[in-house]
């Protein structure tokens, strides 16, 4: 017997609780359960013994919290534990039940709220998965984090070929703690390749019905359902809901549809399993109606392609200096910036490029996807030509998304879709191939059909390839628009695919683009346009698309197309007090005023001469004030903001007369290794780059070799560190060590905060200056640059 | 879910400005910020009794003095989530001005949802009397004790609360913190400046302030 057949059955009976049974053989406070398969293995067994009793099909092994990160103070290996586990649960098991290695989250937050990395949590869980090779069948059960989750299911399927049951805890508002969706885990778990997927733990199975039913919606996947015994009390630690109606409410859940592995978690015993087997045996499995179209998601949000959805296109350093020069500086903060514009400006889904000759685009890549996750919740688009560039972008991503893209060449078939298939994205085809793009509209057609025919035979869902049938300068071949237009209109009739398009091309070469992107966007979108890549901050463009959807029959009584433009007559054009001067203007944190003084003054006054005269004695006063407590630490960042929008007007302005832009220097800044809590190095980034200087902003966590590399690298004569807690102050004092020791920094000087730091402290570890506060660093560079 | 209150004065007090009165511009973000807060927050806590001996919770001379006359304790933690730390991350990308009172305003609510699961573990002990809170890192308190705080109350498996390897929450806006329990009155020194880890480097002290711990 093995999952494969089980899964013929109506439904396959699970054991409910674990660590309930233990506790009530006697576990004492402060035991680790999982040790209890070594040094009491009898009293696991017989918990097993006792569910299978009852009917279980599979029984999970004692290994919960059998990682390496748990058991460091157990005494025991993991490899022990998990293998004793797996020797137990089989001695009761065979010939009757299934054994399924039981593995829980690792215990500590992945990255952005916490440190661990996607490739640690990947062999901790590898480390599992190698020790439980005698097991039949994987559990992963009571995440909270898909991203974990998704190591997780990528260590099983790289390090055994045993099917796969992934289950995530929810809370009652349909979220995980770490805010996944049921929708994005559906999505991601199935697109992954899990064999059965569902939710387990945290509620009693009358909270988690609402739950489970929006799950059956979002996966054609059997349906995997283990709640609580109801509630627990808080001090006696008993729960709420009695084996009978436990029974009855799963019989209501059951009938959702979908729903085929039944079974119980915290507070269910024998007698629930008992009760629910009694449910099962009088009904049939049937499928719930699959309610979805092809969709993207991030963990928090999914995004589906029922309707004209907009990519944002500015992550890409295609024609902009600004953008490549963040890329080469490493500015992911830019990038971040721009990322959220996007998504304030209305984009649905953002398409990420960061392809530069001059720089690793795969590190790049990686580094870029997980800063954006950590801040927006639209889905991604991985744009990239290199195969290797979109694997290690996929597998890191968290949640669903689209690989841009593969094209009609065998080369490109054959490297990029057997990528989406494993890490289950969606992939944009391009109507070429390598005979160029065709011409006509049928050419076009056919290239869409052999990429849609190559990804159904690998087992792509056809409906997860959006074409893209391109677009081509209007100015250059005139016929070509009605083509694409065509193209376009038979492959979302005959193919069923989604489409989508880069729509700014159309208008190269003439004048008014606007004009002409926004009528060809609204004649695409009539032809069956899904997916419009386009400038969201572009109004003109955004305005179409709103106004498509209002006469589409879209936007229903066209209420966000008020919302939006209701209140647009309103708003007053900006006009400047005469009195108001740009020393005012900066002190009152207000940045359209002091661009437009500062541009009003560059017509009689020399640039140089704002700077010195203006911007930084303003800079000066307000850092004073607020020495002096009387201002807040946001109004002094408002002021210095404000100056930073002159300095931008100025720096425009010399580059203009070929005057060399201005840098007073080059700072390191970074937040030590262990610590991840970088607001103040932020602060303080903030205030050195409107004084003029050029921060290298690190981040945080940062290894001391990094520091001295990039140090040596850019020739840097002042670094900034920062730590927040007691316990990272000596990764500090490591820091310093390793600058001090190493060739070629002698005159590298340090500067150091934190909020535990002391000057005696910092002195004592040899930094050369301390800075109390934000504004103190800014001090610090006036004294090392002069 | 409990509701969390956010004590305006204590957000600004981190904001620098002793004593000073917020002009409107720095009243309307602080508004905007405080519902952007309440929108992301998740408030969750646990807490448990436990017998201080027992606990392995008493390390170091602090902690010890603390609790002098308590056989029993309340072990407690308090969480705001982790959507809280992606909305200041954000906010540091594309308005800093904003972050920090965010920051602030989040710390602000991490005390006073502590002091609500302080009154209903003091409304459950209404005979008893309560210490104040005391947490790894007061003192010589070791902040190493995160993670069998966090373990003695289930707290990543409950309210998704972890330590990272340095020991420092996560989520970030987090609390764990232990409560003596007395059968007699409590002498009301102990709290104050003259305990607190952080008194040398205090930017309240320096300005001429307090804060009120």
């Amino acid at each position: 017997m093995n999952f494969n057949d089980l899964l013929k059955n109506d439904f396959i009976l699970l054991d409910g609780a674990t660590g309930t049974m233990l506790q009530k053989s006697g576990l004492r406070l402060g035991e680790i359960p999982e040790t209890l398969n070594i040094t009491r293995p009898e009293v696991v067994r017989s918990i097993h013994r006792a569910y299978i009793a009852e009917g279980t099909q599979i029984v999970t092994t004692n290994t919960f919290g059998a990682n390496r990160y748990k058991m460091k103070d157990s005494g025991y290996s993991v490899e022990e534990l998990v293998s004793a586990a797996v020797r137990n649960a089989r001695a009761e098991a065979e010939g009757k039940a299934l054994v399924a290695l039981e593995i829980g989250p690792v215990g500590q937050l992945m990255e952005p709220s916490g440190s661990m990395s996607f490739e640690q949590a990947y062999d901790y869980f590898k480390e599992q998965i190698l020790a439980g090779k005698d097991a039949d069948l994987i559990f992963f059960e009571t995440f909270t984090d898909l991203l974990e989750l998704k190591a997780g299911v990528l260590a099983a399927k790289e390090n055994s070929g045993k099917p796969i049951v992934a289950s995530m805890t929810f809370e009652k508002n349909g979220r995980t703690f770490a805010g996944v969706s049921v929708a994005s885990a559906a999505l991601t778990l199935e697109g992954l390749g899990v064999d059965a997927l569902g939710v387990n733990c945290s509620l009693g199975p009358r909270e988690l019905s609402p739950i489970v039913r929006e799950f059956t919606r979002w996966t054609a996947l059997p349906v995997f359902v283990k709640p609580n015994a109801g509630l627990p009390d808080p001090n006696s630690n008993t729960y709420n809901v009695l084996p009978d109606e436990f029974a009855d409410c799963m019989s209501e859940i059951i009938d959702f549809g979908s729903v085929k592995l039944v079974g119980g978690c915290c507070g269910t015993t024998p007698d629930y399993i008992r009760a629910l087997k009694r449910v099962i045996d009088k009904k049939a499995f049937r499928r719930a109606e699959l309610r979805r179209e092809t969709s993207v998601c991030s963990a928090t949000t999914a995004v589906e392609l029922s309707e004209p959805r907009v990519i944002g296109e500015r992550i890409n350093p295609t024609g902009k200096k600004r953008f490549k020069e963040a890329l080469l500086n490493n500015d992911i903060d830019y990038i971040l910036a721009q990322a959220i514009s996007q998504v304030n400006a209305g984009a649905d889904i953002l398409d990420v490029n960061v392809g530069l000759p001059q720089i690793d685009e795969r590190e790049m890549m990686v580094r870029v996807i997980k800063a954006l996750q950590s801040v927006v919740d639209v889905p991604l688009q991985i744009d990239s030509t290199k195969p290797e560039v979109l694997e290690a972008a996929l597998r890191i991503y968290n949640g669903r998304p689209i690989v841009n893209s593969v094209n009609g060449e065998e080369k490109s078939l054959s490297a990029v879709l057997p990528l989406v298939k494993k890490y289950g994205a969606s992939v944009i085809g391009l109507t070429l191939d390598e005979n160029g793009i065709p011409k006509t509209a049928d050419g076009r057609f056919e290239i869409a059909k052999k990429i849609v025919d190559r990804a159904k035979q690998i087992g792509i869902d056809p409906k997860d390839v959006y074409i893209d049938c391109l677009t081509l300068t209007v100015s250059a071949e005139q016929e070509g628009c009605a083509e694409t237009l065509s193209a376009l209109s038979r492959v979302t009739k005959e193919l069923g695919c989604k489409t989508c398009l880069g729509v700014s091309n159309i208008s190269f070469g003439l004048p008014n683009r606007e004009l002409v992107n926004h009528i060809f966007l609204t004649m695409a979108l009539h032809s069956g346009l899904t997916l419009p890549i386009i400038n969201p901050n572009d109004d003109a463009m955004m305005g179409a698309l709103r106004a498509y959807k209002v006469l589409a029959n879209i936007d229903k009584n066209s209420v966000n197309y008020i919302e939006k433009y209701n209140d647009s007559e309103k708003e007053k054009p900006k006009v400047i007090s005469s009195r108001l001067t740009l020393d005012q203007a900066i002190t009152g944190g207000l940045k359209g005023e002091a661009e437009a003084l500062t541009e009003r003054m560059l017509q009689n006054t020399d640039a140089m001469e704002i700077v010195n005269s203006v911007l930084i004695p303003a800079l000066d006063r307000v850092g004073a004030d607020f020495e002096k407590g009387r201002l807040f630490l946001p109004q002094l960042i408002q002021s210095a903001n404000t100056a930073q929008v002159c300095f931008e007007v100025i720096k425009k302005n010399l580059a203009k007369t070929d005057s060399a832009p201005v840098s007073k220097g080059k700072i390191i800044l970074a937040t030590v290794k262990g610590d991840i809590h970088d607001i103040g190095k932020n602060i303080v980034k903030v205030l050195l780059d409107n004084y003029g200087y050029t921060v290298v902003d690190l981040g945080r966590d940062v290894e001391p070799q990094l520091i001295v590399d990039t140090a040596l690298e850019q020739n840097i004569r002042l670094i900034g560190l920062s730590a927040l807690m007691t316990t990272t102050l000596g990764s500090m004092e490591d820091t310093i060590a390793l600058v001090r020791k190493t060739e070629g920094l002698e005159n590298c000087e340090i500067m150091v905060g934190g909020a535990v730091l002391t000057a005696d402290y910092a002195e004592k570890i040899g930094a050369d200056y301390y800075c109390r506060d934000a504004k103190e660093s800014v001090d610090t560079a006036k004294r090392v640059f002069g | 879910m409990v509701e969390i209150k956010i004590n305006r004065e204590e957000a600004l007090r981190y904001l620098g400005g002793s004593g000073l009165e917020p002009d409107e511009k720095m009243l309307s973000l602080l508004d905007s910020c405080e519902k952007e807060l309440l929108g992301a927050a998740s408030p969750m806590f646990l807490y448990k009794r436990i017998d201080i001996n027992e606990s392995g919770l008493i390390l170091g001379e602090d902690v010890g003095n603390h609790l002098e006359g308590c056989k029993l304790a309340y072990v407690m933690c308090a969480t705001l989530g982790s959507a809280v730390d992606k909305i200041i991350r954000a906010a540091q990308v594309s308005d800093m001005a904003r972050a920090v009172v965010l920051d602030s305003t989040a710390s602000a609510a991490i005390e006073s949802l502590c002091d609500e699961v302080e009154a209903q573990i003091s409304r459950e002990n209404e005979c008893s009397f309560l210490t104040w809170r005391f947490s790894p890192g007061y003192g010589d308190y070791p902040l190493s004790l995160q993670e069998k705080f966090l373990a003695l109350l289930d707290a990543p498996r409950k309210i998704g609360l972890c330590s990272s390897d340095s020991f420092l929450l996560t989520p970030a806006k987090s609390v764990t913190a232990i409560l003596g329990v007395s059968e007699k009155p409590l002498e009301k020194k102990r709290r104050g400046c003259a305990v607190c880890a952080l008194s040398k480097t205090c930017k309240f002290r320096k300005a001429g302030t307090r804060c009120e711990f």
